[in-house]
């Protein structure tokens, strides 16, 4: 497995995979790149190769189990039987009996939000108490007003695909980032909580720079956002949790506005994880965070020397001050793609062949970046 | 049956573990050790003859008292194959440095690990360590395994640095053949009534603290009576390693220190390091002044499945708030 001759250019490692992605797979420029592409795709036939010598080599048992049992219920038997965990779900939206409203803010959520919030956490640590990471139902009730009026009225956020989100178990939804604050975070988690019966909380891993300021770090654990350690990874998805993952990476963020919607190079971290917790990956396209804060110039050498991420020229910052720095009202749309079931195809072990996973990274960045194409 | 040496089993976590020995039909003789004098508690689990418990006045730190200790008769009469050291952690426990920066908590782990390995009977250690020998990195909060990387910067937190110590003194003898080495990495230890253990931010008598503002880190936390049990349950287990223990609550800094009467004061970040460092150059020692770490921006919890897996512990006890007699609320630990 590890024999280089049988790797794609694009699955190899390599700090500039932004345009070497696409490029070396054959795109060409247009509205969808990979339209022109042959069929079948050369990453599956890698893939199937890749598959033949992992079933074949190894008493992978894990790997063997998972080709010739039933997905979701090997996933969950896997899950239970060896590491011990049995995935609570949550009551239904039917289920929920539901309160009269008693703040102001309260009252401003339409009854369906209401039942969601309710029922969600009805499946969380009763208020006062906190997860492992941090979430608190107590919290995430106060905020989810906010982050509703975002979605609807700021924002106002179409999305579809939602069949392809998974009712239960753990699983990865893999989407594009940008836009300079992690809005189009924000907007997908409510998006998912908004459309699954029984409402799911999308756990989004954040950059560890997150957790170094003041309040934000407070704030984002409190509402279920988890930094993206290996650790923290492995235990949301052995929890049976949904995880959003933005696997560009800061780079997303602060992309220029001339890589408007082209996908930078993923980090493959998540690839690793998927397997070992067999759980399926689920493409996702954001569209609108790119336009919602265009990156002129990037002063990088500023932003090193303050230790930022970034330092954006942007239409309206520095020129207005923070307040540049507010996302423009743009309209979101939101895709679900078919989920990528990798997990079925190759087992846990997998996740050590650094070749495999590299492939496969590219085969999910080729997933999220057609989604995108198709939809913008 | 095994006979246990039980070190500073005067200080509260000892008195626990102690008296759950005491009382555990699996376990012969103990001998107890301590600074102090003995703990009233001890006098009826010493009446008997021969005594089932006995307890000795030591100085871990010192190498003559521990040699002597260590070659005497009594102990000898006990034929003690477990010894279980639960480092000091009271109140202002560090004392003076005895060797350059080697703290008193780290010479004697290092004594206590030397005449282990020197002592033909003791075939098991089962050491209690702190879970804030991670690198806590940015996260609130983080969830970490023993595999999690340890920090080793030599200007760790002067309140971290000793138990940095002994994790790696003991940590050293896990893959020993002749010696089982069991180290238990406790997060933070509350008791009822509020008394808080082995924080490094709360050490110390009840009070004013400060922490930077804008943060309030996750703290794991576990009563003193799952920390004994998970002792026992070490005892009793012939797995080697390190393990992480953990209650099943987890609770922010601002909280914890509110029920432990400890409230902490929320000041700019700039100005606790400002005011660390005249503290520090007052003091002439920069590292005493140190009045911020990361231990109060980063909050962790534990990985305990090892512990459940290997040791077979799984906590019982729920901290939380709990209505006394006097009206007032109080930190109460309650089986569940």
């Amino acid at each position: 497995m590890s024999d280089s001759d049988g790797i794609l250019p694009g699955a190899r490692g390599g700090k500039d995979k932004s345009e070497a992605e696409p490029s070396s797979l054959g795109s060409v420029l247009g509205s969808d790149p990979f339209e022109a592409l042959s069929d079948p795709d050369p990453i599956d036939e890698w893939l199937d190769a890749a598959e033949r010598f992992v079933e074949g080599g190894a008493d992978s048992g894990a790997a063997q189990e998972s080709a010739s049992s039933g997905a979701s219920a090997s996933v969950r038997d896997f899950h239970r039987g060896r590491r011990g965990v049995d995935h609570r779900r949550g009551p239904t939206l039917s289920e929920v009996e539901l309160p009269p409203p008693t703040g102001v803010v309260e009252r401003l959520l339409d009854e369906d939000a209401r039942r969601r919030v309710e029922a969600l956490a009805e499946a969380l640590p009763k208020d006062g108490t906190y997860d492992h990471f941090g979430l608190s139902a107590g919290a995430l009730r106060s905020a989810f007003p906010l982050l509703y009026a975002l979605y609807r009225l700021y924002f106002r956020v179409r999305s579809e695909g939602h069949e392809h989100i998974p009712a239960q178990g753990p699983a990865v939804m893999v989407a594009n980032h940008g836009g300079l604050l992690p809005f189009d975070g924000a907007m997908a988690v409510v998006d998912v909580f908004l459309h699954t019966d029984p409402p799911r909380l999308a756990r989004a891993i954040v950059d560890r720079w997150a957790g170094t300021l003041p309040f934000v770090n407070v704030f984002f654990a409190r509402v279920g956002q988890v930094i993206g350690t290996h650790e923290n990874f492995t235990a949301l998805l052995d929890g049976g949790k949904l995880v959003l993952m933005f696997p560009e990476g800061m780079d997303g963020i602060r992309k220029p506005i001339s890589q408007r919607y082209r996908l930078q190079h993923f980090h493959v971290g998540f690839i690793e994880h998927a397997l070992r917790a067999r759980a399926p990956i689920v493409p996702v396209a954001i569209l609108g965070s790119d336009d919602q804060a265009p990156i002129l110039y990037d002063i990088k050498p500023l932003a090193r020397w303050l230790g930022l991420p970034v330092a954006p020229i942007t239409p309206t910052f520095p020129w207005f001050g923070p307040l540049g720095l507010m996302p423009y009202p743009v309209s979101y749309r939101i895709v679900y793609g078919e989920p990528l079931p990798l997990h079925e195809r190759f087992g846990p072990d997998a996740a050590e062949d650094t070749a495999l996973v590299r492939a496969l990274s590219s085969k999910v960045w080729r997933a999220v970046q057609r989604l995108i194409d198709r939809n913008h | 049956m095994p006979n246990v040496l039980v070190t500073h089993s005067d200080e509260p976590l000892g008195r626990r573990v102690v008296k759950l020995l005491w009382h555990d039909g699996r376990i012969g003789r103990i001998f107890a050790l301590g600074t102090g004098a003995a703990p009233r508690a001890f006098d009826a689990f010493r009446a008997g003859t021969p005594p089932r418990l006995a307890y000795a006045r030591i100085d871990l730190a010192k190498h003559r008292p521990m040699t002597d200790f260590f070659h005497s008769t009594q102990l000898r009469e006990f034929e003690i194959d477990t010894l279980v050291h639960i480092p000091q952690h009271g109140v202002a426990s560090e004392g003076p440095p005895l060797a350059g920066k080697v703290s008193a908590r780290a010479a004697e782990a290092r004594l206590v690990l030397q005449h282990a390995l020197g002592a033909r009977s003791i075939r098991s250690l089962v050491a209690v360590g702190s879970a804030f020998v991670y690198r806590l990195t940015p996260g609130n909060a983080n969830h970490l395994s023993e595999s999690s990387e340890i920090d080793l910067d030599p200007e760790a937190s002067p309140g971290l640095r000793p138990w940095i110590d002994c994790d790696m003194l003991f940590h050293g003898e896990i893959g020993n053949p002749r010696l089982r080495v069991a180290l238990l990495r406790l997060p933070t230890v509350v008791a009822s009534g509020g008394y808080v253990y082995l924080h490094p931010g709360l050490a110390g008598r009840a009070g004013l603290r400060l922490r930077p503002l804008g943060f309030d880190p996750l703290c794991a936390v576990i009563s003193d009576k799952d920390a004994a049990r998970a002792v026992q349950a070490a005892v009793h287990t012939r797995a080697a390693g390190a393990f992480n223990l953990a209650g099943p609550e987890a609770i922010p800094l601002s909280v914890l220190g509110r029920w432990t009467r400890r409230p902490f004061v929320p000041v700019p970040g700039v100005l606790m390091r400002a005011a660390g460092a005249s503290v520090g150059r007052f003091l002439q020692d920069p590292l005493r002044g140190a009045l911020d770490g990361p231990h109060l921006r980063y909050g962790f919890t534990l990985d305990t499945s090892r512990a459940r897996r290997e040791l077979g512990f799984r906590p019982q006890y729920r901290i939380g708030l709990a209505r006394a007699g006097d009206g007032g609320l109080h930190l109460e630990t309650a089986h569940t």
